[in-house]
């Protein structure tokens, strides 16, 4: 109404400039405003630990009302609404948390989930990034939808940082047995869970963190993203290092059988393996701690 | 059935070994050994090779048995709840920690857990002084669900990791086979295999019906008890040996009862090497197909064993009533 | 040796029987029978042929009274030893595992650990299933199925049968072809047979009948004086009357009660 207004109302000199430009700072509220987001969101909801995670660093979690079950970092997403699990999140805890948006990831959440929410008329934002190099944009984006842009800009440069200049390991500049094998990169193997076994593959977070350190995974043959991985391949595989993700308080004696049979890799030979915390297991902030601590561990 | 064919079906067993030992991610050249090649050899295929062969042999010969005692075709060795008391049972021991003892506790758990689960099957199945087979078979379906519940109950207020092992126990994984479990699991299956054999003509009564039996001159609780107890044995077993295996208990017996009868004196061993070369066939595939991730065998079970057993059914008209 | 004839080989003394405690489903039965005797039961539904046979078979137990095989307690012999003596066919036979021929008729050699007088083929020949030999019992016939059965029960070798309703369900041509197999076993090998009936036209042309009603015996002995018009009504809760044909034979003749 207002550029109807001020299009058509002809005055001359500096009235009508001033018009001009009221109508012109009017009409950019309403672009900006409407219809996404004609305010900023203060009821949120999210259904996946990394995006609860991000929301807290970013300073949102006042207005956090609900995270899954899964949401257990930082220690007060603990004492949050319980919404249910990530791909069986319960429809009705959510709308009774009254959000006015519900952020949601396309790594677990199912895409019906959304539909649901969109035909009762509840707003939803997705995170699309799933990759190290997606994250920061990943942040900005999210930032910005929820009215934090400062914060999520803060916080993607500080990831960006950490991806492009990473700690560079000593391990990694000298070769195997020293010069001759220089150009050869060290193999990397991350093990999720020893029984069964299950690794990182590529399209992993740990996978985006082992390149970046300039080592190799040497699960990269690997068509899943956390496979069932084959013991007799680590074997012929022999990595130079490996890391056991502490999924567990007793992860270290669960994992003695596999480290016994596979007792002649380099990697267990020269005691090069190494017990990392979850904090590679999710697409956040805490990346960038996960970055350090497994360059820390090749000092 | 000649002694030739026996022969012939052993040489099978043998050769299916052999090829699953050397084939598998990589192809092991035996005559060319490298020293990795070696190492995977012994220390990681031969003792997944055993064991599935263990482990198919004793799942074969328990569905045969166990098929004959409850005279019902759709009978499988985890029916009896043996599969998911294990499962509860080695969850209980994660839980609590005792694997911190050693290797052998979890193993050693689940198959207390089995023989548990197989004593009370007994105990609800007995009346008036034997094992009843519609008993036998109501209370594992009870007991199963029973545990099964117990088990999801305790899988959903848990931590994330014990969920991962705990499933294990239910869908079977041949990846932890190791040396130290062989000797023990050799020793029961065997014992087992010898107990069901050596009573196949009781079963073949039995299968008869109680009186049929009785007239031929068995002591039908007796012989029920004894046959029932070896199922118990060979199956808790094989449960601690790699988890709960499905389809081999249930359509291997079919499958030799369409090729070679119902004798049980023959069904019986023909259903543990049948039982067992497959197994082995269906774990080399499992590893290989999408290397360097690995398939769980129960599934190229399912897939290669299902439209076979439909053939037979379509082809030969055996069981028809 | 017991070559005697009627000498009695089976003998029930006193025998009750119970399902439910308290309640005597056979009540005080006395009865023998004689080496080479062919003894039909008859008797209405649930008047407890079967668990006659049942108990003589040592399948059910005695709550009172005793059984005794050769002269010897039923219950002191042990399972072979017994099995050898004494041979029990259910009356239902409906077996849909698919064993062969050969197979079942083998079967009749468990209680032994030497071969028997008669070898499979010979039992088979002498039911007539020379030519289904290899065949699976779910294909036979339900008449071919009993005759493979007698096959394996003469492979058995037991000096007395116990067969619980033989004839049932079977056709009146494969009725008269089991009987008269059977009376030719009872000539060649002497041995003694007690079958459960229910069809008083057959019962008529044995030598020797009992006839039950509720777990009590209501008579024993040749069917002329056992199977009157009287006890049968009795033992059959119908007007029954036994008239004879022109030609000698007797038959049946229902009377509606109405």
């Amino acid at each position: 109404m207002e550029l109807t207004y001020s299009a058509a109302t002809k005055k001359p000199g500096k009235i009508w400039l001033l018009n001009f430009a009221v109508s012109i700072l009017l009409l950019n509220y309403i672009l900006s405003a409407s219809p996404a987001s004609a305010e900023i969101p203060g009821r949120i909801i999210s259904l996946a630990p990394n995006i609860t995670e991000i929301l807290f660093a970013i300073g949102l979690d006042n207005r956090i009302v609900g995270v899954t079950n899964f949401c257990d970092y930082p220690e007060e997403a603990k004492r949050k609404p319980k919404v249910g699990g990530m791909s069986t999140p319960s429809l009705e805890a959510v709308v009774s948390l009254k959000p006015c948006i519900v952020v949601m990831t396309t790594d677990g959440n199912p895409k019906e989930f959304e539909q649901r929410l969109r035909s009762l008329k509840i707003k939803t934002y997705i995170f699309r990034a799933r990759t190290l190099t997606e994250l920061p944009q990943g942040v900005r984006d999210m930032g910005l939808e929820l009215g934090a842009k400062e914060k999520a800009d803060t916080l993607a440069r500080k990831i960006e940082t950490a991806i492009n200049n990473p700690p560079t390991p000593p391990f990694t500049k000298g070769g195997r047995g020293g010069i001759t094998e220089a150009s050869q990169k060290k193999r990397v193997l991350f093990i999720i869970w020893p029984e069964p076994l299950i690794v990182a593959g590529p399209g992993t977070v740990i996978d985006d963190a082992i390149s970046i350190l300039g080592l190799e995974n040497a699960a990269y043959r690997s068509k899943v993203s956390y496979p069932k991985y084959s013991i007799e391949e680590i074997i012929r595989q022999s990595p130079d290092i490996i890391f056991i993700g502490k999924g567990h308080e007793n992860i270290k004696e669960v994992s003695k059988r596999l480290l016994k049979k596979i007792a002649t890799v380099p990697a267990v030979k020269k005691g090069n393996v190494f017990y990392l915390s979850d904090t590679l297991y999710r697409l956040g902030p805490r990346v960038i701690n996960g970055i350090e601590e497994m360059a820390g561990c090749l000092k | 059935m000649s002694k030739i064919k026996f022969l012939f079906l052993i040489s099978v067993l043998v050769i299916t070994f052999s090829v699953s030992l050397f084939l598998g991610p990589r192809i092991i050249n035996p005559f060319e050994l490298n020293g990795t090649d070696k190492e995977i050899l012994l220390m990681i295929r031969l003792p997944r090779v055993i064991v599935a062969t263990l482990m198919g042999m004793a799942l074969g010969a328990s569905g045969a048995v166990l098929q004959g005692i409850l005279r019902n075709p759709l009978a499988d060795p985890y029916i009896l709840g043996i599969s998911s008391g294990s499962a509860l049972a080695a969850t209980l021991g994660l839980l609590s920690g005792m694997y911190m003892f050693s290797n052998f506790s979890i193993p050693l758990t689940a198959f207390i857990g089995a023989s548990i689960v197989s004593i009370l099957v007994g105990l609800f199945g007995w009346k008036k002084g034997g094992l009843w087979p519609g008993r036998l078979l109501l209370a594992g379906i009870g007991l199963s669900f029973l545990f099964y519940a117990i088990l999801m109950l305790i899988i959903s207020i848990s931590a994330n990791e014990v969920t991962r092992r705990a499933l294990l126990w239910i869908f079977g994984d041949l990846s932890i086979a190791e040396w130290s479990l062989i000797p023990y699991g050799f020793l029961f299956i065997l014992a087992g295999l010898y107990i069901c054999i050596s009573r196949a003509k009781a079963l073949n009564a039995l299968m008869l019906g109680d009186d049929f039996a009785h007239s031929l001159g068995f002591s039908v609780h007796r012989e029920r008890l004894l046959l029932f107890a070896s199922v118990a044995i060979m199956t808790s077993a094989s449960v601690s040996l790699g988890g709960t295996i499905g389809f081999i208990g249930l359509i291997i017996p079919h499958i030799v009862r369409f090729l070679a009868g119902a004798d049980n004196k023959k069904l019986i061993p023909l259903s543990a090497l049948c039982g067992g070369a497959f197994l082995c066939i269906a774990d080399m595939i499992g590893r290989t197909i999408m290397s360097p991730a690995e398939i769980p065998s129960g599934i190229i079970t399912a897939i290669i064993g299902s439209p076979y057993f439909l053939y037979l059914l379509r082809k030969k008209d055996v069981l028809s009533t | 040796m017991f070559s005697v004839h009627n000498y009695p080989i089976l003998e029930l003394n006193n025998v009750s029987f119970s399902y439910e405690r308290g309640n005597n489903f056979i009540y005080n039965l006395n009865f023998s029978a004689g080496n080479g005797e062919f003894i039909g039961f008859l008797g209405a539904n649930g008047s407890g042929k079967s668990t006659i046979l049942k108990l003589a078979s040592g399948i059910l137990k005695p709550s009172h009274g005793e059984i005794k095989l050769w002269g010897k307690s039923l219950q002191n012999y042990s399972n072979k030893d017994r099995a050898k003596l004494l041979c029990y066919l259910p009356q239902l036979l409906d077996i849909n595992v698919p064993f062969t021929v050969r197979e079942l008729v083998k079967m009749g050699l468990y209680p032994y650990d030497i071969p028997p007088l008669m070898t499979i083929e010979e039992a088979i020949a002498l039911v007539g299933l020379q030519e289904k030999s290899e065949s699976y019992i779910t294909t036979l016939s339900g008449g071919e199925r009993r005759r493979v059965f007698i096959a394996m029960i003469l492979v058995q070798g037991a000096g007395l049968l116990l067969l619980d309703e033989p004839l049932a369900n079977l056709d009146i041509k494969y009725q008269i072809e089991l009987l008269r197999l059977l009376r030719e076993l009872k000539e060649k090998k002497n041995i003694s047979i007690l079958m459960a009936l229910h069809d008083i036209n057959i019962a008529l042309h044995f030598e020797k009948v009992l006839l039950i009603k509720d777990g009590t015996m209501l008579g024993m002995g040749n069917p002329e004086t056992v199977l009157t018009g009287n006890l049968l009504s009795k033992a059959f809760d119908v007007n029954i009357e036994i008239r004879k044909h022109d030609s000698g034979r007797s038959y049946v003749s229902y009377e509606d009660t109405n």
